[in-house]
């Protein structure tokens, strides 16, 4: 390290003072996206969550039979299971990256108002998560033409509720993703954010449905794990809320829980960011 | 300008800055000293709105730092290297810095050929030395091309070349009447490029003056050193004029309270030779290190006044 910048500082400043311009909503927008697209580990995450999705449709796909009782749409959105937890450590890993790595002092150095930089935050994992949710949703379709022409059932779109079921994949992969950027903006910590959400997405949902009863099935309508329901078609649904003992949720109802929680951790994360001290 | 008035910061019942009043002022680079733990990050912390003041208040340029309009453009800040995602390079680092402003691609480049990361801005700043992530530092605080800046220890981890660079820097910005405060647990360093100096210990205010008046305060300051080949007669001859001394090592006497010129003629008149005759002026380190004395606070066993 021995290159030392030659010159008067006086030169610079005569020829290179920038224009006096103030950060706007779109253009912490345009340094937030910026700071997404570069870091490698964000591309190579999405892609590993697209290759999960397909993988995870293919692998289920091949043993599904006529005799199943499963749909077409079934079939291509069967990789949701897994691939949250990859929409989940994306928006996750987003919402800690800049307090894990420090940057958080630069950032909010530079903008001292906070919540312009989260509002971006939270706009660029919409936009990463849904290109990844889309990508991942024609990589299933594509992994599973062959078990779909062979004995799983065949996508069509006749039966009730398949196009809500494709468009609920992406929908509730987005917000898995928004719930992992609110919780990772409101712990700053990674393995916190990841743990916590997977709770909430996946293992607790398990957990109570191993004592199915009133009170359990009712606090499992009410985790953000009832917005996987959005990737059912109306069968599926039918069959899911005969059996449960707590409300039922119906075709919009998870998708509406999950927004619920997502608006409730982004807004606690918001009061954090606004009313305490940054390290 | 900044302007620190009464800053208080509680962390529980912790207290890391206590009541501190300092202003540090345009064209002049005001260097913020004190041991380690004293408070001086925090206070930067502070002003730059990261942390909330328990009590007091910090201004920069006249405003609370969050209501300035455009940050970047009135305050260049440092506050620690480590400030960079270690997978993003120095480029995208500093560019999505400077999107936030609207700031071109063209200050990007320049900013980094002013600090001299040309060779490894498309390098990931994980990969970057301690010197070489300073400087990314530097680089960001510079981007706005600020009327102020606030650089914590900027001469850490930097090589001689990168440290002279860095004197050089401060003073060529003071001198285009901006305001400079540069933290450094480092005295001399300070004592080098700062035109005053704020001296904190356990985040009290310990003195706030000009490096000659900080100096002149030193015990040493103002003493007479002479070396003979008889010290007993002269130090018995120097007592009767009034004169306090202080035996050293070496045939060394510590004059006060009489001049060369009186040491000189004194030391004729007693017949003793005089090996060596000199005024002895003190050192801000000497300074700093009777004033922050009892405000270390970490200190190894033992060590006390060692460094003197």
């Amino acid at each position: 390290m021995t290159a030392v910048a030659q010159g008067p500082v006086s030169e610079r400043t005569a020829h290179g003072s920038p224009a006096r311009t103030a950060p706007t909503g779109f253009r912490v927008l345009r340094a937030e996206w910026t700071k997404l697209t570069s870091v490698r580990s964000n591309a190579w995450l999405a892609l590993g969550t697209v290759a999960v999705a397909a993988a995870t449709a293919f692998g289920l796909g091949m043993f599904v039979g006529p005799e199943d009782g499963r749909s077409g749409s079934w079939v291509v959105t069967s990789g949701f299971v897994l691939a949250q937890v990859g929409f989940l450590v994306l928006g996750g890993l987003l919402g800690t990256s800049d307090y894990v790595t420090g940057t958080a002092r630069s950032t909010f150095t530079t903008v001292p108002r906070r919540l312009p930089v989260l509002a971006a935050q939270v706009q660029v994992t919409l936009v990463a998560a849904l290109t990844t949710a889309l990508a991942a949703l024609g990589a299933s379709y594509l992994a599973t033409a062959g078990a779909r022409a062979g004995d799983a059932p065949a996508l069509d779109l006749a039966v009730p509720g398949t196009s809500r079921a494709l468009l609920g994949f992406v929908l509730a992969s987005v917000a898995v993703s928004l719930l992992g950027v609110g919780l990772g903006a409101l712990l700053r910590h990674p393995a916190a954010t990841i743990v916590g959400g997977v709770v909430l997405i996946l293992l607790g949902d398990q957990l109570l449905a191993a004592n199915p009863g009133r009170v359990t099935d009712t606090i499992r309508a009410f985790l953000p794990s009832s917005g996987s329901r959005l990737v059912e078609d109306d069968a599926a649904l039918a069959a899911l809320d005969a059996a449960t003992l707590g409300p039922r949720l119906g075709e919009w109802g998870g998708g509406a829980v999950v927004l619920a929680w997502v608006v409730v951790v982004l807004a606690a994360a918001a009061h954090r960011l606004a009313r305490h001290d940054v390290r | 300008m900044i302007e620190v008035e009464a800053l208080t910061k509680r962390y529980g019942s912790t207290t890391a800055v206590d009541g501190l009043t300092f202003t540090a002022r345009p064209g002049t680079v005001t260097g913020f000293l004190g041991p380690n733990g004293a408070g001086k990050s925090t206070t930067m912390r502070v002003v730059v709105g990261l942390e909330r003041p328990t009590s007091g208040s910090t201004k920069v340029a006249g405003q609370r730092y969050a209501d300035l309009p455009a940050p970047l453009h009135a305050v260049g800040v440092m506050l620690d290297a480590r400030s960079v995602h270690p997978g993003r390079t120095a480029y995208k680092h500093l560019l999505a810095m400077a999107q936030t402003h609207g700031i071109g691609k063209a200050r990007v480049r320049e900013v980094i050929a002013q600090t001299g990361l040309e060779s490894v801005a498309t390098r990931r700043a994980g990969t970057f030395s301690l010197g070489m992530g300073q400087r990314l530092g530097i680089a960001g605080a510079l981007l706005g091309d600020p009327a102020t800046l606030i650089l914590d220890e900027p001469v850490n981890g930097l090589d001689p070349d990168g440290v002279l660079w860095i004197r050089r820097l401060v003073r060529d910005l003071a001198a285009e009447g901006r305001t400079v405060l540069l933290s450094s647990h480092l005295m001399h360093e300070l004592a080098l490029c700062a035109d005053r100096v704020v001296i904190i210990g356990r985040g009290r205010l310990l003195a706030d003056a000009t490096v000659h008046e900080i100096v002149a305060r030193s015990e040493r300051a103002g003493a007479v050193r002479v070396r003979t080949t008889d010290p007993e007669p002269l130090a018995r001859e120097l007592i009767a004029t009034g004169a306090q001394v202080a035996p050293q090592e070496g045939g060394v006497l510590q004059v006060r309270g009489a001049s060369v010129d009186d040491v000189g003629t004194v030391a004729r008149r007693c017949g003793v030779t005089v090996l060596e005759l000199s005024a002895e002026s003190g050192t801000l380190e000497e300074a700093y290190l009777q004033l922050t004395g009892d405000a270390v606070e970490y200190r190894a066993a033992g060590t006390q006044g060692g460094a003197r």
